[in-house]
């Protein structure tokens, strides 16, 4: 298959399956057959699925042959986090605990991708529970980062990462509690969105806190993104958490400059909180220069200190944690990897109180930034500090953890999208991280697809997957 | 291992955490001390907590 095809964009493949330029059946074929010669070195999927992927390819075909098309993700290959219910199929998340647990019913986002006629290829790696990784000791192995397989790509969400970076896919879903969308996005050069709390339902997909918890789409251009949240988003009654508000036409800015657009950068998170590694803060200048030459009206906010949110956050996210794992660390510890054991223990000792303090105090932080937002229309800064450490390298993964700032938009539960920035001398990703008003996700894709378009860095691929 | 730490476990009923897990149990929980001593205390007795959160605001 050419690398073409490989990195094909599911808008671009969408017109050309619905001119019936490309088939399905031979689309998903040729992604399949990459991802059998390729991912025994990256370990995006836990599970692949080819007969069933075949088989919906098939269906797609015969259904847009007859003149039944249904919207630009019908016949698209796409595959999942496996912590995402898909009937009949095992959901392990990654975890000898939940080896063979096999879904009695799909996930909402996954009826939302089905019914839209998506091609689902299989279920993708994770860290455990979407909490502990990477690691040596579960029963699948970790994903590596195509740009350099001994490097981390990110997490939790890491073979989405992984898996569309090596050109497996064009779109997938990741979900995201203290960031692992916006990691694996960061560390493997692709685009992640963490649409706003409530969004899209949870429903069907393994909690790890419940109200810290989103799922969303992680593709490798802007356009595609905004084309997948159009499906997956939506209220469902069936989840406490979902937002009833309309989805607007989230491709209704696209191509739009940025001039008059008010854009705060929130400098401090990256340069006084945690210092950026030099690459990564220059990659923001940058940016935000491009931006301001562009006619973006460009000013300096500041939040409260990014160690607040993490804390804020990293309570509550423990304490729901261990709510949702309490009974299999006390019956089953062992069966747990070393990473997800002792990230989920620090909810052991939590006092109710405490609990209770930090989702007090998340209101204070939530309500103090909706303040600082008040006069811009969105907001930039760093989402990782680092571009993407070695996978052996136990220091400057547990440094990763935290030398981040995408808990905040945790917290406060805003629309954060994060797209590649350009690249290291070494030739490893890096990120930016765009930041909206709640609901107010059409704003970051029009910026977003701005940068895009002007900087190009989409259009580069890893070394070595030509074929 | 200290005693302390093995009773600590067993009182919240995890009974089953070998040596290597007590560690890590140290390890974390002392992890999460740095995060609790950055929490507000004495905040005005109305401020409500986020029970179901919802994000608020709309799109300017």
């Amino acid at each position: 298959m050419s690398g073409e095809l490989a990195y094909l964009g599911f808008a671009e493949a969408a017109e050309l399956i619905r001119a019936k330029k490309l088939s399905p059946v031979e689309y998903a074929t040729a992604l399949l057959a990459r991802i059998e010669r390729h991912d025994g070195k990256y370990n995006a999927f836990i599970a692949l699925t080819p007969e069933r992927a075949l088989k919906a390819a098939r269906a797609a075909e015969a259904e847009i042959t007859a003149g039944r098309w249904r919207g630009p993700f019908h016949g698209v290959p796409y595959a999942l986090k496996d912590i995402i219910d898909v009937e009949g199929l095992a959901t392990t998340a990654h975890s000898k605990i939940l080896k063979g647990n096999i879904a009695r019913r799909h996930a909402v986002v996954t009826e939302r991708l089905e019914a839209a006629g998506g091609v689902l290829l299989g279920k993708l790696s994770t860290h455990e529970f979407a909490i502990g990784g990477p690691s040596f000791d579960l029963p699948w192995p970790p994903a590596r980062n195509p740009w350099n397989c001994d490097h981390f790509c990110g997490g939790s969400s890491s073979g989405s990462g992984a898996g569309l970076a090596a050109g497996f896919f064009p779109a997938a879903l990741g979900t995201d509690t203290g960031g692992s969308i916006r990691n694996p996005a960061s560390m493997c050069g692709i685009t992640g969105m963490k649409a706003t709390y409530g969004r899209v339902s949870r429903r069907g997909v393994a909690p790890l806190a419940f109200s810290l918890d989103h799922i969303g789409p992680m593709t490798r251009t802007v356009r595609d993104n905004a084309l997948m949240l159009q499906v997956i988003a939506g209220h469902d009654p069936g989840d406490p958490g979902s937002a009833d508000d309309p989805v607007p036409d989230y491709g209704a800015l696209l191509g739009q400059d940025v001039r008059g657009l008010r854009i705060g950068v929130i400098r401090h998170f990256y340069t006084g909180d945690v210092a950026g590694d030099p690459e990564q803060v220059e990659a923001l200048d940058i940016a935000v220069k491009l931006l301001a030459e562009a006619g973006a009206e460009i000013s300096e906010i500041t939040l409260p200190a990014l160690q607040d949110f993490s804390a804020c956050g990293q309570i509550i996210l423990a304490a729901e944690a261990y709510a949702v794992h309490e009974q299999w660390l006390k019956e089953r510890p062992e069966d747990y990897g070393a990473r997800a054991r002792e990230r989920l223990l620090a909810g052991a000792t939590l006092r109710a109180v405490d609990y209770l303090q930090a989702v007090r105090w998340r209101l204070q932080l939530r309500d103090r930034v909706a303040k600082d937002f008040a006069d811009i229309d969105l907001a930039i800064t760093a989402s990782s500090m680092d571009p993407a450490c070695r996978i052996d390298d136990d220091e400057a993964l547990a440094a990763n953890y935290w030398r981040q700032a995408r808990m905040p938009f945790n917290v406060t539960g805003q629309p954060a999208l994060v797209i590649p920035a350009g690249f290291t001398k070494s030739g490893l990703p890096l990120s930016l991280q765009l930041v909206g008003h709640p609901f107010g996700e059409a704003v970051l894709y029009r910026v977003a697809q701005f940068y895009e378009d002007a900087t190009g860095w989409t259009k580069r691929h890893p070394p070595g997957l030509s074929e | 291992m200290t005693e302390e730490l093995r009773d600590k476990a067993r009182t919240l009923g995890l009974d089953r955490l070998t040596d290597e897990h007590l560690k890590q149990f140290e390890r974390a929980t002392t992890g999460m001390e740095r995060h609790l001593q950055r929490l507000p205390r004495g905040m005005p007795t109305a401020q409500e907590p986020a029970h179901v959160y919802r994000a608020k605001g709309d799109t300017p």
